[in-house]
């Protein structure tokens, strides 16, 4: 292991102005990477390369889909995609490490890379980096870093917004609320109409962090000064919802996928959720599209997206580099990716796509990152407490929508535990 | 009063130590009072030396050590070391029993390990009441036996996975059980698994529920070695069929009893599946219990230490309800 970072190790540089930027402007000039060029010689020995990921059964194919030009340059090497459950899958990695052993590959999300790193399952690519041709395609927001180190490099992004049901807004002859009363005020009406306002994940677990982040932050509570009075306003906000049948108390429970289910079963003109659901939303009848969330000045959308690296008991370090160059972070692949899952590619070339352009709620993700886009995991929040800072904030999140407790005092505990966790 | 043909026909009978003997044979008593209680079996006479002996049990005991021990051990070790997924693969700073005093110390520590022994008593109770009467249900003599028989038999086969995400489907707001409900007259829908005060007793009972085959097989079994002299004579007696179930089956069952509730105390204090699918532990910690909570410290949260003293605690409790039960079984059995 070349370097182990200390406790306070941060994920620095994770500046999603940065992403806007690469994002926005897109287009600015940058040559393919040339590993696509001619095969390397000697390539006749057999070799296989082992990927872990979490991606769903349909993501596993799209992957084979993703590796076509790698295997057709490399005929000799098998790929074996293994997949492990999202919740297992940093554990795994590092029980391997302990081993000895692991992938060539590594697909995993931002909350893994601190205990993934520490561990050693994968070391620093600061050399591999500056190497690469199109790393100017790549803005500064998505590389992960950790006491100054890059252990990672996100090839597309994933954030939430305010899905909403047009063909509902239109026939109640209501605009696209952009600020919190103006919600309300068509949730009301949905309400009168015998339906839910919004759907959103209220699960306990990380997931519900996501999906109040952008309503504590709203409220003015960040993780740099975490203050009581934006939390308890923020669970107010929440079980007023519940109270007045704006949302339904049953979102304790939901997952992100559940969730959106209800909303395109019809049970409420909004919801808050991901540009993962694009294809999910393209198969129901009536029209929705994305909107940004009608936050305050304050509030601020999480950015993630899955990181890759290789691992750092690749036998075959190079042709893993080389697998992840000509997928994950060609132009190509990440086009693949964004036309089978929606995901906001990381690269400039790729985001200035007609495929973004042309298609309204992709473009109103990009509009979302744009305005409201913010670093995942939080800079605030020490690397080695993330995860136990996400799940205690879900908790709560999960709490208030299930009205456990008053929010002044489910406020109060919250922060009361948060703060040990945010100390140094 | 027994005729021969019955005694032919008459299915093995399950003693107090689990030996099946025929009915009717030597093995066993005549007379009423001795018919449910099996004559002990003679001990055979051991002709290996004691260092053969002991040579056979080794490979057990190789694999018990190293499949049981070891890892209770290694648990109890990371629990008193600073261990999250970060530093597992470093040396592990001794922090002696910090994650012991941490775990009490925590906000919802005593309400998880009060929703533990809830969840415990609930699931033990209706388990083993629901099971006896499944097993009284498909007694041979009821019509419809094995259909019934059948159908416990494929539910208890069915996992837990399924189970739950089934009951889940059911129990939702918009799901059957709550249609069901609005149709008779309920004036909004019930939150089996998203009101805090239900979560818990919702999944108990789904568990409660799913316990329910297993235990009335044992009990059934148990049934079934029950002397037909003795129900008989209760009934030549004139006992109705509640003084049947209750002085000659019930009575009869005692042993099975025993264990069946050691057995249902561990599945339910070891419960993990259901919550997992069904509540998430939610809402918040409201149906969160030990195994769950060490589930979120040591994979969730990464604290592989927090969650191995929450295991260790977990482990300790089912292990004193266990010594209680074993320890009456044994002044129950007669001496040798």
């Amino acid at each position: 292991m070349e370097s182990t970072p200390n406790r306070r190790g941060r994920l620095a540089g994770l500046a999603a102005w940065g992403a806007v930027a690469s994002l926005a402007l897109g287009a600015c000039a940058g040559g393919d990477t040339d590993v696509t060029a001619s095969p390397p010689p000697g390539n006749d020995e057999p070799v296989t390369l082992t990927v872990w990921h979490y991606y769903s059964a349909d993501g596993q194919a799209v992957l084979d889909d993703l590796a076509a030009p790698f295997t057709d340059r490399h005929p000799n090497v098998e790929l074996e995609f293994v997949f492990i459950p999202v919740e297992q899958l940093t554990t795994r990695v590092v029980t391997a490490a302990s081993a000895g052993t692991g992938p060539d590959v590594l697909l995993f999300g931002a909350s893994g890379l601190y205990d993934m790193a520490s561990s050693g399952a994968i070391l620093p690519m600061d050399d591999w980096w500056s190497g690469y041709a199109d790393q100017d395609q790549f803005s500064d927001g998505v590389i992960h870093r950790i006491d100054g180190d890059i252990y990672a490099v996100a090839a597309y992004v994933n954030l939430i917004g305010l899905w909403y049901n047009e063909d509902m807004l239109s026939d109640w002859g209501v605009d696209l609320p952009t600020t919190i009363p103006e919600l309300e005020a068509v949730m009301d009406r949905a309400v009168a109409e015998g339906i839910n306002g919004i759907t959103l994940t209220g699960v306990p677990g990380v997931e519900s962090q996501w999906q109040g982040f952008p309503w504590f932050t709203s409220h003015g509570f960040s993780y740099g000064d975490p203050q009581a009075t934006a939390m308890e306003d923020t669970f107010t906000m929440l079980q007023d919802w519940v109270a007045k049948g704006y949302l339904s108390a049953e979102a304790s429970t939901w997952d992100q996928h559940t969730s959106f289910q209800h909303f395109l079963a019809g049970s409420a003109p909004f919801s808050v959720n991901g540009n993962w659901q694009v294809g999910a939303a393209s198969e129901v009848e009536f029209a929705n599209s994305v909107a940004p969330l009608p936050l305050s000045a304050n509030g601020g959308v999480l950015l993630g997206g899955e990181l890759q690296n290789i691992g750092a008991f690749s036998e075959h370090p190079d042709l893993a580099r080389e697998f992840v160059e000509m997928t994950f972070f060609s132009a190509e692949g990440q086009l693949l990716l964004l036309e089978n899952f929606g995901t906001i590619p990381a690269r400039g070339d790729a985001a200035a796509s007609p495929l973004i352009g042309d298609n309204p709620i992709l473009s109103g993700f990009v509009a979302i990152v744009q305005q409201q886009g913010r670093p995942s995991p939080s800079p605030e929040v020490p690397s080695a407490s993330v995860n136990e800072v996400e799940n205690l904030v879900g908790n709560y999140w999960s709490r208030a929508i299930a009205r456990d407790g008053d929010p002044r005092g489910l406020a109060a505990d919250l922060i009361a535990q948060l703060l040990p966790l945010l100390e140094d | 009063m027994s005729g021969p043909s019955r005694e032919k026909h008459a299915p093995p009978s399950l003693g107090a130590r689990g030996q099946a003997h025929p009915v009717g044979s030597p093995l066993t008593g005549e007379s009423l009072l001795g018919a449910s209680r099996p004559l002990r079996r003679r001990q055979p006479q051991y002709t290996y030396r004691g260092d053969r002996r002991l040579a056979l049990v080794i490979p057990a005991a190789a694999l018990i050590l190293a499949l049981s021990i070891f890892p209770i051990i290694q648990l109890a070790n990371m629990s008193l070391h600073d261990v999250t997924l970060a530093t597992l693969t470093h040396d592990w700073d001794f922090v002696g029993l910090r994650k012991y005093q941490e775990l009490f110390a925590h906000p919802d520590f005593w309400k998880i390990l009060g929703n533990t022994l809830a969840f415990v008593v609930v699931v033990t109770a209706l388990g083993l009441v629901g099971g006896f009467a499944a097993a009284v249900a498909v007694s041979p003599q009821k019509r419809g036996a094995s259909f019934l028989l059948g159908l416990m038999v494929f539910l208890w086969a069915m996992p837990p996975v399924v189970v739950a995400s089934i009951w889940k489907f059911l129990l939702s707001g918009d799901g059957l059980v709550n249609t069901i409900l609005l149709n008779i007259g309920f004036s909004e829908r019930v939150g089996f698994l998203f009101d805090k005060d239900l979560a818990l007793w919702s999944v108990a009972l789904v568990n409660a529920w799913a316990v329910i085959p297993f235990n009335a097989l044992i009990f059934r079994a148990a049934i079934l070695g029950i002397d037909p002299n003795l129900i008989e004579a209760a009934e030549m007696d004139g006992a109705g069929a509640w003084q049947r179930i209750r002085y000659v089956f019930i009575a009869s069952v005692r042993p099975s009893t025993m264990v069946l509730t050691v057995l249902t105390v561990v599945y339910a204090f070891r419960s993990f599946d259901y919550i997992y699918i069904m509540t998430a532990g939610g809402p918040g910690t409201a149906s969160t219990t030990l195994p769950y909570f060490a589930y979120v410290e040591a994979l969730v949260n990464r604290d592989i230490a927090g969650g191995a003293a929450t295991a260790i605690l977990a482990l300790l409790i089912v292990v004193i309800f266990a010594y209680v039960y074993v320890r009456d079984l044994r002044r129950g059995e007669p001496e040798d």
